[in-house]
């Protein structure tokens, strides 16, 4: 069969539907199929392909019972929450990140300004120590004035004459 | 008749709304149908559609037919769901399932004539599998054509493409669902032949 015939049923094949070919053109299909082999592969392809979409294209899935009552609530809904301004909208959507940070922040109040009261205290009596007095060891309390050194010193002096 | 109710529902009559979507549901379902076949895919993109439709019924001018204007939406719709959910695994054509394998073996025979469920269900998944070779376009294009025996026309208004591009479309994946078949079966006769030695 020459391969000019055979490239002409592969085009009859693929320019339209099985169910589209007219009579004349299925016949030439089937006789020259017949005789070539390749062409005969192609034509039982197209067929067994024709088969199978038909059979597709009946599986149509049918609407429940509750389709209409569903798309219905579905448009309240969007029509709802286009509705609803646009601040309330961003405040639906950041609600959650804003509360977060709140939360946070009264947090970090409460640790800087109302538990650290006891600890002001220790700070308050650490700072009466100088340093001075860490390294000499005397108490704050047991420090004499300029006077009372200056006193004593001239009391012992006269002592001692 | 059709405007006056899209009139009525764009004004805000729900039962006018509802009376369409009661009325056309079986006419997107079944545009549905040819992208998804699980039923909760189908519905989701079938009220899609509706609430597309509901935004945009200011645009319905009555010129064509409510059913052909929802319909188009549909096409459109469950095209770009396809698109953006990115189904589409590659297809390994050349594995077959033993009962894909004893349907094209019937059909080879000449036996093909008796119909079944499970008979059609195989039928359906080696279509499915056949038209994975394809664009979400080109599956549209020939399952309408070939499938449902729409004319070139019928699909051009359906999707809104021009009359020559669904011709293009058609030829070409038919031409790639032929060679796809082609292989099935070529695979399935050397498994034959291997099991005859």
């Amino acid at each position: 069969m020459p391969l000019k015939k055979a490239k002409h049923i592969t085009e009859i094949l693929d320019n339209a539907s099985m169910a589209a070919l007219s009579e004349n053109e299925l016949n030439e299909v089937r006789a020259h199929a017949l005789e070539c082999g390749s062409c005969r592969s192609a034509y039982e392809a197209a067929r067994l392909s024709a088969v199978v979409l038909k059979s597709r294209a009946q599986v149509v899935i049918e609407p429940s019972p509750f389709f209409q009552t569903r798309v219905m609530a579905a448009l309240r809904e969007r029509r709802e929450a286009e509705s609803v301004p646009a601040f309330a909208r961003l405040w639906k959507s950041a609600k959650v990140l804003v509360s977060s940070m709140a939360l946070t922040t009264a947090a970090l109040g409460v640790l800087t300004f109302v538990l650290p009261g006891t600890a002001v205290s220790d700070d308050q009596t650490l700072s009466a120590y100088s340093a001075e007095s860490v390294i000499l060891g005397q108490d704050p309390d047991d420090q004499m004035s300029y006077e009372q050194v200056l006193s004593t010193i001239y009391a012992d002096e006269d002592e001692a004459k | 008749m059709d405007l006056d109710l899209a009139r009525q529902a764009q004004a805000g009559d729900e039962s006018a709304f509802a009376e369409i979507v009661r009325r056309y549901s079986p006419r997107v379902f079944s545009v549905a149908s040819r992208f998804f076949r699980q039923r909760s895919v189908v519905e989701e993109a079938a009220q899609e559609v509706f609430l597309k439709a509901y935004t945009q019924l200011g645009s319905f001018e009555g010129r064509g037919s409510l059913e052909g204007w929802l319909t188009r939406i549909a096409t459109n719709t469950c095209l770009n769901m396809v698109r953006s959910s990115k189904r589409r695994p590659e297809s390994t054509v050349s594995d077959l399932t033993d009962d894909e394998a004893s349907w094209l073996d019937h059909q080879s025979a000449g036996d093909g004539e008796q119909s079944s469920v499970e008979k059609d269900l195989v039928a359906t998944d080696l279509a499915d599998r056949l038209l994975s070779v394809l664009s979400p376009e080109d599956q549209q294009a020939l399952l309408m054509i070939d499938g449902e025996d729409a004319s070139i026309k019928e699909v051009a208004e359906a999707t809104g493409w021009s009359e020559s591009k669904v011709k293009v479309r058609a030829f070409r994946a038919r031409k790639k669902v032929r060679e796809a078949m082609e292989k099935l079966l070529g695979h399935r006769n050397k498994q034959l032949d291997s099991a005859a030695d």
